[in-house]
């Protein structure tokens, strides 16, 4: 039976041969480094199932943002799980995308044909760095408003634009409504929609190219 | 031959293995989240008693409307709500306890005397003294609540 919706879906539009470009391509006889970039994007999804599902009871406002997050924690079942992995999953990403970028770094796997996989890849971080700093402030607890009046303060020494890049980051002088619904925002919208797009590139890119074998030596 | 069934034989390995971890993975993270969306839709309220008001304001045979303030939590918001049912007596010793929400599709109904009515604005229907459909569109009587009549206050069952 599912032999035959295959067989019925490939005459109308050649999935097999995507399938196979994508999952049954030749690969050189590499090492279980090579398998970060993978665990990256596994943990990516992870990142938005549990996000999605968060956004079913998170409210992204001063007099509630607290307490919808306590009541995912402490009230809805498996809440806690949820939410911790979505945490947890969170300095994961942080970790597994340096790792992978070191791991290309160091075999130079960056150089031609793949410096524009590279420059994808290096965009991703600064998204992946950008959900991290944006995503800490929502649980409007007091380590989230602290770090995030911190970290608009860092980006506020910045000369000449400093205080323009501040005010922009929180919407206003202050630390308030305004800067939690533009952080939400962007956490949920603005950088999903730019890592799809990233990711997308990316590994077209990967596998278009196909990936370096482990440098030897000499080289 | 061999050597070739030893082939298809990891190969075929490898995508069960694939399918199960994946499958295990997807379990760990698809069950919880459905119990995580429809555990607020499973969670029953407890049964309370709502203090109405003294059965001395109630004319007899007259349905009389009682409104009070209960406190209420939904999700993380603690509110009051406002409750009103009526009550109607025709000894001023037993009383029937009706909701004010019609039947239908949910409208605040209201007590007309000079009509001897409950009547709804939304769809025109129509209720008798007892509760019972007169005219429109409802699918059955008034709801009543249980009650009980403590040092002559009046109390209605919620749940």
């Amino acid at each position: 039976m599912l032999a035959k919706i295959g067989d019925w879906l490939d005459e109308r539009f050649s999935w097999r041969g995507v399938w196979e470009a994508i999952f049954l391509r030749k690969i050189p006889h590499v090492n279980w480094f090579y398998t970060l970039g993978s665990a990256t994007l596994f943990v990516a999804t992870i990142q938005g199932v549990t996000g999605i599902l968060l956004t079913l009871y998170y409210v992204p406002t001063p007099d509630h943002a607290y307490d919808s997050v306590m009541y995912i924690t402490t009230q809805l079942p498996a809440g806690w799980f949820i939410r911790g992995l979505h945490h947890w999953g969170a300095s994961a990403m942080v970790v597994l995308t340096v790792l992978h970028l070191l791991r290309v770094f160091f075999y130079g796997a960056y150089k031609f044909p793949r410096e524009a996989t590279w420059i994808t890849g290096v965009l991703l971080l600064l998204v992946v760095i950008g959900f991290g700093f944006t995503g800490y402030l929502l649980p409007w607890d007091q380590k989230a408003y602290w770090a995030t009046t911190v970290g608009t303060r860092i980006a506020g020494v910045a000369p000449i634009v400093g205080d323009f890049i501040l005010r922009i980051a929180r919407g206003g002088d202050q630390l308030s409504a305004v800067t939690l619904a533009r952080f939400f925002g962007t956490h949920v919208w603005v950088l999903p929609a730019s890592l799809a797009a990233l990711i997308g590139i990316h590994l077209y890119l990967v596998i278009r190219i196909g990936i370096t074998a482990v440098p030897k030596k000499d080289e | 031959m061999n050597q070739k069934e030893k082939n298809v034989g990891r190969r075929d390995f490898m995508k069960a293995a694939i399918a199960s971890i994946g499958g295990v993975i997807g379990a760990a993270i698809g069950l919880p989240a459905v119990a995580y969306i429809v555990g607020p839709a499973l969670k029953k309220e407890a049964d309370t008693w709502i203090r109405l008001g003294s059965v001395s304001k109630i004319e007899l045979d007259n349905p009389t409307l009682f409104k009070t303030t209960i406190e209420t939590q939904t999700g993380w918001i603690n509110a009051e709500e406002e409750f009103s049912a009526y009550v109607l007596t025709e000894n001023g010793q037993d009383f029937t306890v009706m909701s004010n929400v019609c039947t239908h599709l949910g409208c605040r109904v209201r007590w007309i005397a000079e009509k001897e009515g409950f009547f709804c604005p939304c769809h025109n229907a129509v209720f008798a003294k007892d509760g019972t459909v007169l005219d429109g569109p409802p699918p059955r009587p008034l709801d009543r609540f249980e009650s009980k009549v403590e040092d002559g206050v009046l109390y209605v069952k919620r749940g």
